[in-house]
């Protein structure tokens, strides 16, 4: 790989809970080459968002460190923007207020930021939406407003988690088409959380399987569909073959953990 | 985008609204309601209630408030009375904000008041009227002390609620973005708990007003609450009903007052008022 912006370097991560400790995250280890878009796979609660959240800066590993330019990543930073799972907009904001949020924070004159924000907002599809209330609109557009404010600070690396589960599957298919458009624009580094397996692949450069108890990595698949990717894609062989081998792999995860649920307390 | 549906859905929250009370179009019924019970209240106390002890006309009400106010006491009861209840209720604002927001970010001063709050909020607290006219004797002190004493307890317990509910998610975004503390306190924790404040202001209101007339009872050398007083020891009926009726108005208007602040302030909670 060439020119690695973000390594994650043996991070494990416990959490105590009524004096027992859990381990979520058992050694895990992989790096993401600038630009890249590597989505990472697995069953629930097998750790993704925690992983996430530690790259992200927003908890700490027990052990172990993501580095991200080289530089230990020791809280959020302004080399990366988090695009929240659940719809985490603020509401008493506007459309155009939300996607100001970050700049705001960092102290970006109100002229200036929404200049830079308006023009964000024709680019996620959202052109005359500002001054909307985020419950006046869809759950399609907000989370383009979500992704808009994660793109508002020109972060490096950009960290989704499942930033599409809550959407029907044409809007899905749709956002999905947008954000290979805005990332290949951008040319941003991706970290992308999702159930779904199709649209891992359709997505991906990488997709990292992860399994549970505890969370680690048990393969790093490389997608080697040409791009720009239609959605035709999707009905190929050849991707119908990445996906039933990761589906083989979760089915296999899946089966293994059923079968060793421990008897707990 | 399929999505412009959204667009086209028309009215806008928050605008084309009489202010306060209802959208446009719809303050008729309020209008309606006012004359139908103030028409049913002149007939019936001139057909069916004619005891002028329990009950008069409006119109008589009317003609005495008109005698009153061109004698000038009325406007020196209501001036002290709204007086006394503005500086109660400021007072009660104040410290219920600040109280309230306390207790929501360290939970040793939860700890401490949160028994005391909870149990004062739920007490006539109007009981110690008598007792603050002896300690703060019957000029003005007395009733601001009570208006402020049995209005601060929604506020802090709103205040509180407001600024506990505030989500997690929220902070962790403003996280995220690296806000600073204060930045977080600004942008994240006031806009998020301001409808719940507003709430227990709405409610401070008529706790407010209570203590004000009810500790003027006890003792007052001017006020609304002195001329009910008095009215009903000469069975002055009309005149009661006025001052009552200037209360419950004042009520009324302060509290639409605070729902248009609310919609100012908070304007993607006004579709919830619809
Ligand atoms: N703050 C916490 N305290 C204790 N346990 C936690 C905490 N956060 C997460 N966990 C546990 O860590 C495990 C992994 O959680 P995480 O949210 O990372 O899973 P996930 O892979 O994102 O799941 P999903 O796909 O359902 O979103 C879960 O078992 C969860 O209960
Ligand atoms: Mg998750």
């Amino acid at each position: 790989m060439t020119d690695p912006i973000l390594s994650v370097e043996q991070v494990t991560k416990q959490f105590v809970k009524d004096g027992k400790s859990t381990e979520v995250l058992g050694q895990i280890s992989f790096t993401v080459g600038r630009g890249e878009f590597v989505a990472l796979v697995g069953p629930s609660g097998c750790g993704k968002t925690t992983l996430l959240r530690i790259i992200a800066g927003l908890v700490a590993a027990s052990s172990g460190a993501v580095r991200v330019n080289g530089r230990v990543v020791s809280g959020p930073g302004p080399d990366r923007a988090m695009v929240f799972q659940q719809d985490s907009l603020f509401p008493w904001r506007t459309v155009l207020q939300n996607v100001r949020f970050g700049l705001e924070v960092r102290g970006v004159g109100r002229r200036q930021a929404d200049a830079l924000c308006l023009g964000l907002l024709e680019r996620v599809g959202l052109g005359g939406f500002g001054s909307y209330y985020p419950h006046e609109v869809s759950g399609g557009m907000r989370q383009r407003v979500n992704l808009a404010r994660a793109l508002a600070v020109d972060p490096e690396i950009l960290l989704m988690d499942e930033p599409f589960a809550a959407l029907d599957a044409q809007t899905r298919e749709l956002m999905q088409m947008e954000l290979l458009r805005i990332w290949s624009d951008a040319r941003k580094t991706v970290i992308f959380v999702t159930h779904q397996i199709d649209e891992a692949c359709y997505l991906a450069d990488r997709v990292l399987v992860m399994a549970s108890r505890p969370g680690r990595i048990v393969e790093d698949i490389p997608i080697d569909i040409p791009r720009p990717r239609p959605l035709q894609v999707k009905r190929t062989g050849e991707f119908g073959r990445y996906v039933d081998h990761i589906w083989g792999l979760l089915e296999k995860e899946v089966r293994r953990a059923a079968l060793t649920v421990p008897s707990e307390g | 985008m399929a999505e412009t549906a959204v667009k086209a859905r028309g009215r806008r929250p928050g605008r084309a609204r009489l202010p306060g009370i209802l959208p446009r179009g719809r303050g008729w019924r309020v209008l309606l309601s006012v004359l139908a019970v103030a028409g049913i209240w002149e007939v019936s106390t001139r057909t069916v209630f004619t005891n002028p002890l329990i009950i008069v006309p409006l119109s008589r009400v009317a003609e005495r408030t008109a005698a009153l106010a061109a004698s000038g006491t009325l406007w020196r009861d209501i001036y002290t009375s709204l007086a006394e209840f503005a500086l109660g209720f400021a007072i009660a604002a104040v410290v219920g904000i600040t109280v309230g927001a306390l207790m929501a970010v360290s939970d040793a001063v939860h700890d401490f008041l949160t028994v005391w709050v909870s149990a004062l909020y739920a007490t006539p607290t109007v009981a110690v009227a008598p007792i603050f006219i002896i300690w703060f004797g019957i000029g003005w002190e007395s009733k601001i002390a009570v208006a402020a004493l049995l209005a601060v307890f929604p506020i802090i317990i709103n205040t509180e609620a407001g600024i506990r509910a505030c989500d997690r998610h929220w902070l962790e975004v403003a996280r995220s973005f690296q806000a600073t503390g204060f930045q977080t306190f600004r942008m994240v924790l006031v806009p998020a708990s301001l409808p719940f404040i507003i709430a227990g202001l709405r409610l401070a209101v008529g706790r407010a007003l209570v203590g004000v007339v009810v500790a003027e009872f006890f003792g007052a050398r001017s006020g609304l609450g002195l001329l009910i007083l008095s009215s009903s020891q000469v069975f002055d009926t009309a005149a009661l009903f006025m001052a009552v009726i200037i209360l419950a108005g004042f009520g009324a208007l302060m509290v639409s007052l605070l729902s248009t602040l609310e919609r100012k302030l908070a304007p993607w909670r006004a579709h919830s008022h619809d």
